[in-house]
């Protein structure tokens, strides 16, 4: 410790002292050639340690070694997003608060609440795009249903004696949209998670499940689960074998979309300094590997098509909840 | 048998890694240290450090997080028997004849016998719990809707009946554990019930700041004020005095093992766990002596076959939360909740698609209960000074442990008002006597019984014959029936002897 570097003498702390005061001062206007000004805070509307949380912490440490900032992960978890949503709409447009989220399930809160705490179209700017990533029909391994033609089939003729499994907002409504499309009414039996609903998929006790994208993967994988196929409208780069609902006469295009946030207000050339940051990490490899674990495909975007795929997503969602009867709070 | 010993060579390469000892030793210095005191518990230590295993691999974490919760079950007991006080809550039974034992001089005997009890009951838990596992994962994932369902109603039923204090009080406190569970996001409709515009409680109310509540505050209010600082040495305890006769080798064999067995079985079976168990094998020791009259004048049996049972419990606890997904009791509760916030979903799939997990877990457990044995003979000393730290110190510091506990978990304010409120509730059921523990029961399980129950009749179109059909299901609920059965009759037995004994003292 004799190193004259760690010797801080009066001189040196109150020279410190000084400069944070100047740079926090000059902090204050958000003028893009110097943001980051200070630390980056991502949030994230689950809690730690959980499957999102994991994508938003790999965003965080990859947008940080781009950026040459901090960035650190606010979970912010709760209403399912809402309180997240909320505090990012209300913090500094500054570009320093930005939120990692389903802008999916964002469009589809504004309408499943009776007064929406945020409204996703004009309190927060699209920064980038992440993934795109839909919901899966799936069957269990030992289901007689091969492809998607037996098991529209058999719904057909079953009726309401079929059942189905469902988890999460997202999966409700493909499972809804999917029954009307094909004008049946089969029973809807609702899980907590994809993990609940498995041993009642692989046992045969619902005839076909609404699955989302990591469990169709890993069950996929584990031969627990045949996928028969995708809610998106287009076969997946992550999964080209799977047919898309469309492809079997079924007018069906649902997709579940990951992109970044800051608050409204926030000034373009901070925007579009992120949007940069962002661009740079979803380019990468590594980036576009970790991603497909996730089951979805990386969506390279710029703020504009972010903004404008919320207000389509919001007006989609007006209709799905209508359609899947989700009732209001 | 080829399985077995290399799912244990795995779990002895997670365990045995540098990481997997620190963590582990980490478990069980803090637990002991939190099972001395009164007043703190596993659950504030565990509610404590749950945030900060966030950056933790998940079995580094649960390796932890188990070592507080086995290694309080070690120290209660030192607090019981120096102090008549116990340490946690399932320690109470071995204030007994623990006290008395200390205050005939044989606190030395007393220390060690527990510590050899409690390896005894953890090692055989531990060992059934290796066992039995992996079959019954294999049996639960032909469980369905029903089954869970029915497998709740024993564990709810046996956690109101078997519990110590009255049954009636007993479903009374579940009742109003089930109606707090449906506070929240309903599952089937979406729709928040009893929330009252407070969006924090979407999930249902905060199960962390719930049982701090109603089990920490109450505890600490409790004993504040009571507790006397008593002049206690260390020097006291010498090894020489620690040394048990032949006698009470004979004696505590028995009781070891028969405790063990107790402790096995509530401990698996969710809602009853340790406390029940301990006094289970008390009474049972009382029974077989050859003179009862010993107990409660330090009979060694009255604390070998307890402490045995607690800590057996304790290991078997984790077989129902690692196979089914059902938490026995609210630390078990947390443990999953610290699961889930790690990715793992808990349940069938536990013990195939997280070996290292699993096995990893097992073989700390064996490696804890060896550092556990460690510290509570050569090193009691150290624990026993750890006692004389006076409580106007200590207490103010637990209380504003909890409230950074509670905070830290989910970051919430709100979460603050929740614990405040059922602090305040808990001090109430305290006086009243009320018990907080099947409360608790309630609210974890309550969310779990309501969507199996729901879901059952959607997939069997609201066929309720379904419960009975199924053997599974069928048999749990006929074991439920059974409990009830037997304590009606068991109060009904007790009340006439109490009659004929009034009716023949007011015929002399």
């Amino acid at each position: 410790m004799n190193d004259p570097i760690f010797k801080l003498t009066r001189r040196k702390s109150l020279a410190l002292a000084g400069a944070a005061i100047l740079s926090s001062v000059a902090a204050l206007p958000a003028l893009a050639q110097d943001y980051p000004s200070r630390t980056i805070s991502f949030v994230c509307a689950f809690p730690a340690g959980s499957g999102a949380d994991v994508l938003v912490r790999y965003f965080a440490q990859a947008v940080s070694e781009v950026a040459g900032a901090t960035v650190i992960v606010e979970n912010k978890a709760g209403a399912a997003g809402n309180i997240a949503a909320e505090y990012t709409a209300r913090a500094d447009p500054d570009g320093h608060t930005v939120y990692l989220h389903a802008g999916s399930s964002t469009a589809m809160n504004y309408h499943l609440w009776n007064n929406p705490p945020i409204d996703p179209r004009s309190d927060l700017r699209g920064v980038a795009a992440i993934n795109q990533q839909p919901f899966y029909i799936v069957v269990g391994a030992d289901s007689p249903h091969q492809t998607i033609e037996d098991l529209n089939a058999y719904l057909r003729e079953a009726g309401d004696n079929a059942s189905y499994a469902t988890s999460a907002t997202s999966g409700r409504v493909l499972g809804a949209a999917y029954a009307n499309a094909l004008g049946v009414n089969p029973v809807e039996v609702q899980y907590r998670t994809g993990t609940d609903a498995l041993p009642d998929i692989v046992s045969l006790a619902v005839d076909f499940a609404v699955s989302d994208p990591v469990q169709t993967m890993v069950n996929a994988r584990e031969g627990r689960t045949r996928t028969l196929a995708t809610g998106a409208g287009t076969r997946m780069q992550v999964a080209p074998d799977i047919p898309t609902l469309a492809e079997v006469g079924l007018e069906i295009d649902q997709i579940g979309w990951w992109a970044a946030w800051v608050p409204a207000g926030t000034p373009d050339d901070v925007v579009m300094k992120l949007n940069g940051f962002f661009r740079e990490v979803l380019e990468r490899e590594e980036t576009q590997t970790f991603l497909a674990s996730m089951g979805g495909d990386t969506w390279i975007g710029t703020p504009e098509e972010v903004d404008a795929m919320m207000v389509r997503s919001v007006d989609e969602a007006q209709y799905l909840v209508e359609l899947a009867d989700l009732p209001k709070n | 048998m080829n399985d077995l010993m290399s799912n244990l060579s795995l779990g002895f390469s997670v365990a045995f890694s540098l990481q997997g000892l620190w963590y582990c030793f980490i478990g069980v210095t803090l637990g002991t240290f939190v099972g001395v005191l009164p007043g703190i518990g596993a659950l504030a230590a565990i509610a404590l450090l749950l945030p900060l295993t966030f950056g933790l691999e998940a079995t580094h974490a649960l390796i932890m997080l188990a070592g507080i919760y086995y290694g309080s079950n070690y120290g209660g007991s030192t607090a019981s028997i120096l102090l008549n006080l116990p340490g946690s809550p399932s320690s109470a039974v071995t204030c007994l004849d623990g006290y008395p034992m200390a205050q005939h001089g044989r606190a030395g005997v007393a220390l060690f016998i527990t510590a050899i009890a409690s390896f005894v009951g953890s090692i055989i838990g531990m060992i059934i719990m290796g066992i039995f596992s992996p079959p019954l994962a294999a049996l639960a994932m032909s469980f369905s809707g029903p089954d869970f369902f029915a497998l709740m109603v024993l564990g709810l039923v046996a956690a109101s009946m078997l519990s110590s204090g009255s049954p009636l009080r007993g479903i009374a406190m579940i009742g109003l554990g089930l109606i707090l569970g449906l506070v929240g996001r309903d599952l089937h409709s979406g729709l928040l019930r009893f929330s009252y515009g407070v969006d924090e409680l979407y999930e249902g109310l905060p199960l962390v700041a719930v049982a701090l509540g109603i089990f920490g505050l109450p505890e600490v209010i409790r004993n504040a004020g009571k507790i006397m600082p008593r002049k206690l040495s260390a020097r006291d305890i010498t090894f020489r005095s620690m040394v048990p006769t032949k006698d009470d080798w004979q004696k505590s064999r028995g009781a070891m093992l028969r405790g063990t067995g107790l402790g096995s079985f509530f401990g698996a079976l969710p809602g009853t766990g340790g406390l029940l168990a301990a006094f289970m094998s008390y009474a049972m020791e009382k029974r077989v002596a050859k003179d009862p009259s010993r107990f409660g004048n330090g009979a060694i049996e009255g604390i070998a076959g307890p402490e045995a049972a607690n800590n057996a419990a304790v290991q078997t606890a984790f077989i129902p939360t690692l196979t089914l997904g059902i938490p026995g009791d609210v630390i078990m509760a947390i443990m999953m909740g610290a699961m889930i916030i790690h990715g793992i979903q808990p349940g069938a799939a536990v013990i195939t698609a997280h070996p290292d997990l699993f096995w990893g877990l097992l073989v700390s457990f064996l490696i804890g209960n060896f550092l556990l044995l460690l510290l509570n003979i050569p090193l009691i000393g150290l624990w026993v000074r750890m006692l004389s730290i006076p409580y106007s110190v200590l207490y103010p510091f637990i209380i504003a442990f909890i409230c950074i506990g509670v905070y830290s978990v989910n970051n919430s304010v709100t979460d603050l008002y929740v614990l405040l409120f059922f602090g305040v509730l808990g001090c109430l059921m305290t006086y009243l006597r009320f018990e907080p523990a099947p409360l608790v029961l309630g609210l974890i399980l309550g969310p779990m019984l309501e969507e199996n129950l729901r879901r059952t009749l959607m997939l069997h179109r609201g066929d309720y014959t379904v419960f009975l059909t199924r053997p599974i299901s069928g048999t749990f609920l006929a074991l439920a029936f059974l409990i009830v059965v037997f304590t009606l009759w068991a109060a009904f037995r007790s009340r006439s002897i109490r009659r004929a004994a009034r009716n023949s003292a007011a015929a002399e």
